[in-house]
């Protein structure tokens, strides 16, 4: 397993088609991805559940992977996250 | 029989009329039944084949449209499958079943949600699982299909997925039972320009499929069956709101120029986020003030600087445009529930507006903070109330250098060349106001504080309330003095009292050479109408003439006969 931390700082957070983006983003790995903000772990797979997070900007995440391709999908979700522009 | 319904509130303005059309809820609850475990899969294919359904609609459909885009995400949603699945192989529930207690659930999650955005998309998930269940049910999910003559809607609440479906040739207008004026269906016909009631509890048992309804939602009044000759009334009703309608909308777009080819710019004052909203839709050029001490009095603690940045940043976005914050003038006759201020004997003349900020200045350093925040996203200024004098100014300046320090130390961007400019309110800032404008960036008058602390006349009270006139010769001339200290070092002068949306005192501000006009939005078209039709040239002459008077009822004399001339040269 495999996580790294990183900071949300586009506009909206992590709301509709940031959110969007990045769950269709997530599911090109084969790893499992999960997403936590401190409290809550849920499923990037899931825009549902990626919602419910409640992700503003200035939110600290965790992406976490686990799987054959972990590291590499941690080190590209991350960058991925860092440069949401909406 | 003509039967007419009064409505109180109408959630987008117009006048059509059509026959009614009933939307008959359809029957989406679930079948209860428990399911044998020899037909699961049979449920679990008819769940992805309604699903199938589903996302090959929301597919065309989200092409150009947000919202079904996000309807589109839910539909493919892993959680809503998983969900379902279990609930059909675990539980042996069907398929209505499973999707209609899964939707449920997700739908409990988002309301719980301390966050309006999310708690806001519970209904589009509602609205898939709508969509799906119809596909479940074999319901056809059109039920505007074959419409081909002028209608009414009449529904107990209608979705995006239902306006999807409205040919808007047909379809004239909305009324709903459920919803509020802020409610989806109303913010949709806001923005179709459809005319529509929502909220108008138990309707749909006055009418029937035969009947003929008149929706004036200007007048705010719902006619049924009404005879030819009423139609005939509110045929011509209808030309003329769309008339007078267009007449404002093409003149929203024009400048305020005067004949003689003088632009000056028409800002409005707002107290809230949904004042932005209305001040874009009524015209303004920019926000001339902004009342942050909403955002203190409507809270139960100091707000945060994330809070106030989230509202700063808003309303620049909103506006896009100049948004003038003004910072927090509290006291006098305005206080916090959370804040004990001392009694005092004449708080108009105490503990108010800079004074407290510049005492409190944690308090003042989170407002100048997050008002430097927003200035990254927009044009945004900032103005000190209640200045008397150039010290002041320059503390206030003082503390606003020491907060951009620290945002540039956490790298957090904002303008730094952002303006700060004061209001003018107190015979002090009027007697200083060419030192003042040497230090500042604009000047704003407040006429209401500024006629008070002139005249020395307490606007509440009641018994002095004839005293207090802002046609004052001393009040006048107090104006022309701050136009012309502040046009002297190239500064902007503004208004943002009430005066500056007064008929009669416009022509003299524009003569005086006030550059900004700053007022409640909906006095915005009047004014731009106004200032379309005056003369510059003649306006200098009327306010030359003006500050030479000696009393109020001389004053008076020459408006008046500057009105009969003007609605003489008008026509």
């Amino acid at each position: 397993m495999v996580s790294k931390k990183v900071m949300v700082t586009n506009k909206t957070g992590l709301h509709a088609r940031p959110a969007s983006n990045l769950v269709t983003f997530c599911k090109k790995y084969n790893s499992k991805i999960s997403l936590s903000n401190g409290e809550k772990t849920v499923s990037a797979a899931s825009i549902i559940h990626v919602l419910t997070l409640g992700v503003k900007q200035g939110t600290q995440l965790e992406v976490i992977a686990e799987g054959e391709d972990e590291a590499t999908a941690v080190e590209e979700i991350v960058a991925f996250i860092e440069n949401l522009d909406e | 029989m003509m039967k007419t319904y009064s409505v109180a509130k109408a959630a987008s303005k117009g006048i059509v009329m059509g026959k009614a059309f009933l939307v008959e809820p359809l029957d989406l609850t679930a079948d209860s039944r428990s399911i044998k475990d020899s037909e699961k899969e049979m449920e679990w294919l008819k769940f992805q084949s309604a699903v199938k359904e589903a996302v090959d609609a929301l597919r065309i459909l989200a092409k150009d449209s947000d919202i079904f885009a996000a309807h589109l995400d839910v539909a493919e949603d892993t959680v809503l499958h998983d969900s379902v699945e279990l609930k059909i192989n675990s539980e042996n529930k069907n398929a209505q079943l499973a999707l209609e207690e899964t939707v449920a659930e997700i739908v409990t999650m988002f309301e719980s949600l301390d966050d309006e955005y999310l708690r806001e998309r519970a209904a589009d998930i509602k609205d898939v699982g709508k969509r799906i269940m119809c596909g479940l049910k074999g319901i056809k999910t059109n039920p505007f299909e074959g419409v081909t003559e002028d209608v009414i809607v009449v529904a107990e609440d209608l979705a995006p997925s239902d306006t999807a479906n409205m040919d808007f040739r047909y379809i004239k207008g909305f009324i709903t039972e459920a919803g509020g004026v802020t409610s989806h269906v109303a913010i949709m016909a806001r923005s179709l320009e459809i005319p529509a009631f929502v909220g108008v509890s138990d309707f749909r048992k006055n009418v029937t499929e035969n009947d003929y309804i008149i929706l004036d939602a200007v007048g705010k009044e719902i006619l049924v069956n009404p005879d030819e000759e009423t139609k005939a009334t509110y045929r011509k009703k209808a030309e003329a709101y769309r008339a007078i309608k267009a007449e404002l909308e093409t003149m929203n777009n024009l400048p305020a120029t005067t004949t003689d080819g003088r632009t000056v710019e028409l800002f409005a004052n707002v107290g809230s986020i949904v004042d932005v909203d209305n001040a874009v839709a009524r015209g303004a050029e920019g926000i001339g003030l902004f009342r942050s001490e909403f955002l203190y009095m409507e809270n139960t603690k100091f707000p945060t600087e994330q809070e106030q940045f989230d509202a700063y940043k808003k309303a620049v976005e909103t506006m896009k445009h100049p948004v003038i914050i003004r910072t927090l003038d509290i006291g006098g006759d305005k206080a916090l529930s959370y804040y004990q201020f001392d009694a005092e004997e004449n708080p108009f003349l105490g503990w108010r507006a800079i004074r407290i900020s510049l005492d409190l200045k944690d308090v003042f350093k989170t407002q100048l903070k997050a008002i430097l925040r927003a200035s990254a996203y927009g044009d945004v200024r900032i103005m000190y109330p209640m200045i008397i004098s150039v010290d002041e100014f320059l503390a206030a300046n003082e503390i606003l250098k020491e907060c951009k320090e620290e945002l540039r130390r956490d790298n957090i961007p904002f303008n730094d060349s952002i303006q700060t400019g004061i209001m003018i309110e107190t015979p002090a800032a009027v007697m200083c106001a060419e030192d003042l404008a040497k230090v500042v960036d604009f000047f704003s008058i407040g006429t209401n504080d500024l006629t008070q602390y002139v005249l020395a006349v307490d606007r509440g009270n009641q018994k002095i309330a004839r005293l207090y006139n802002s046609f004052h010769p001393a009040v006048l001339r107090a104006i022309r003095t701050v136009i012309q200290a502040g046009h002297k070092y190239d500064k902007m002068v503004g208004m943002c009292g009430e005066f500056a949306s007064d008929e009669k005192a416009v022509p003299i501000l524009l003569g005086m050479g006030l550059n900004e006009f700053s007022m409640t939005a909906s006095e915005i078209a009047a004014t731009r109408y106004q200032i379309r039709h005056l003369s510059y040239e003649r306006c200098q002459a009327l306010a030359e003439e003006i500050c030479k008077k000696s009393t109020i009822a001389e004053v008076r004399e020459i408006l008046e006969n500057m009105e009969k001339a003007n609605s003489v040269a008008v026509e």
